[in-house]
């Protein structure tokens, strides 16, 4: 991705990106909410426009649809909604299945064995919307493992997840790392970035900074995109002031 | 009533014609239904009742009861891609909705009462005349709904990965835009199907109720098709039967589409009533209600 902008309308929500991420390897999107991460992933996914710059995916643009794994934020879903765990990482094989077709065994045992790869492999016939937050999320990322994505985009994955639940979904994202699959993951939460990520972008509305992890992790660095001298950072977290911990 | 009345009154060709046509219609508004339910178009489907009374007013002016069924099916394509398109546009949709589908359904009022016989025919177009419905009405609803069925069918379960998640299925590479117009076309031949039959009011609760019920009724996503599409069946056969014995063996002349929604909501209010005193005694899904309630 060279120079790309990506705008939401006419305005312009994100400009001047320009990075790249290897099959294997693993970006961590950093900044302060609204600097642009969730937009830079829906850019990706086609689903706001670019408007300036040049961005490939896998070689092509528009990004070819179904080789892109998306794990959004499960506050944007309806809890009441009536479909099983197993239906929901179901959902991932659709496009490889096409219209009119039922799935087939190879699409249960793909769904079967990415439930086992999250770790929820006893949960498939409950409810979606009783599952709690991490396990959601962890259902999400299965439907995107479901689908053997090459790239893997995940919105601030550790969003109110417990230790258990992290720990479960960077197991699930090395394992994927080492299968090939490219990685970009928007994140407040350092530990994530450096226990997966081999580079980080960092975001203010604009790129920041971008290189590997612990050269673009630098106090300044930092401060800028938070647009704050008064951030901190320490070995897990970014503290922004009056925001509390991340 | 007399119980053999639920098997007997259907020996009438005329009973047995407008049973047939419910039954069809029933097993196609199952499942269109269910899909409303789960996407919360109930209001987009009451302004689609109302944006096809132009086309179904204007074509029985022109041709009669035959010419009603091609202009409903007009209107019908028509209002659906409109609609579709309104909603991606509009700031509120609510407004836009009840904007447009207001106004068109006064054009079709316009148009009839240009006609002699003004309240009789509005009455016949509003309420429809189920008992009677012609053989070759009854032909032109199984094509119309088979049509429904199968655009529906062929995309059901991309509609529920829509319906459940918009961004995730817009990020597997589904055109949304392509998944409503499609929904709303089958949404509008369905009224279509059951306005010479029902009538235009009260199509919607044919559409709209059996979702509702089979919600109450399951939370296992793939029964929710077959229990919708079953309750409305049953109500169809319940609601004849019981608008044809009242007339027969009481005297009162009960209308007999009118008859058929009643039944239908009174089952709805049952379900509900089950549905709460379940969850009040701590049900299986008492955590659902809870949270509904929230």
């Amino acid at each position: 991705m060279a120079a790309a902008s990506f705008a939401y309308d006419a305005e312009p929500a994100l400009t001047g990106i320009d990075f790249m991420v290897l099959p294997g390897q693993a970006v961590a999107l950093i900044g302060p909410n609204g600097s642009g991460k969730s937009t830079l992933l829906k850019g990706i996914l086609g689903l706001i426009a670019r408007t300036a710059g040049d961005v490939e995916v896998l070689g092509q643009w528009p990004a070819p649809a179904g080789y892109i794994g998306y794990v959004p934020q499960t506050d944007q879903l309806d809890p009441n909604f009536p479909v099983s765990l197993e239906q929901v990482v179901m959902m991932g094989r659709y496009r490889s299945l096409g219209w009119w077709r039922m799935p087939a065994k190879a699409d249960r045992r793909a769904v079967a064995e990415a439930l086992e790869t999250v770790g929820l492999g006893n949960r498939a016939k409950t409810r979606f919307g009783e599952l709690s937050g991490g396990q959601q999320q962890r259902g999400l990322l299965a439907r995107a493992v479901a689908s053997a994505p090459r790239l893997l985009l995940l919105d601030e994955p550790f969003n109110g997840l417990d230790q258990v639940n992290r720990d479960a979904l960077i197991d699930t994202v090395k394992r994927l790392k080492k299968q090939g699959v490219a990685v970009l993951v928007s994140t407040h939460d350092l530990d994530l970035a450096r226990a997966v990520c081999e580079s980080v972008l960092l975001l203010n509305g604009a790129q920041v900074a971008f290189g590997p992890r612990d050269t673009v992790l630098t106090l300044a660095n930092v401060q800028q995109a938070f647009g704050s001298v008064g951030v901190e950072m320490d070995e897990h977290t970014i503290v922004v002031p009056g925001h509390g911990g991340h | 009533m007399d119980l053999a009345m639920l098997f007997t009154a259907f020996d009438l060709p005329f009973m047995a014609r407008a049973l047939l046509v419910l039954v069809v219609l029933s097993l196609v508004a199952g499942l269109v239904g269910v899909l409303v339910n789960l996407r919360g178009l109930e209001f987009i489907s009451d302004g689609l009742t109302h944006a096809v009374f132009p086309g179904v007013a204007i074509g029985f002016v022109w041709g009669g009861r035959d010419g009603l069924f091609v202009g409903a099916m007009v209107a019908a394509l028509i209002a659906a891609v409109v609609l579709t398109v309104i909603v991606k546009r509009a700031v509120t949709s609510d407004a836009a909705i009840a904007i447009v589908f207001t106004a068109m359904f006064s054009v079709g009022i316009i148009v009839v009462s240009r006609e002699t016989n003004y309240v009789g025919q509005l009455d016949a177009l509003l309420f429809g005349r189920l008992l009677t419905v012609s053989p070759a009405e009854v032909n032109q609803t199984v094509v119309v709904c088979l049509i429904a069925l199968i655009i529906v069918g062929s995309t059901l379960k991309e509609q529920v990965f829509r319906a459940f998640d918009l961004e995730g299925s817009r990020a597997a590479g589904y055109r949304p835009l392509v998944l409503d117009v499609l929904l709303n076309v089958a949404i509008a031949l369905v009224v279509v199907a059951a306005s010479s039959a029902v009538g235009n009011l009260l199509v919607l609760a044919v559409l709209i109720v059996p979702g509702a019920v089979a919600r109450l009724v399951t939370n296992r996503l793939w029964l929710l098709f077959p229990v919708a599409a079953g309750f409305a069946i049953l109500a169809a056969w319940v609601g004849l039967a019981l608008g044809y014995d009242a007339s027969v063996n009481g005297g009162v002349d009960l209308p007999s589409g009118a008859t058929v929604v009643l039944v239908l909501v009174a089952g709805y209010v049952v379900a509900l009533i089950v549905r709460l005193a379940l969850d009040r005694t701590g049900g299986p899904r008492r955590a659902r209600r809870v949270a509904v309630a929230h």
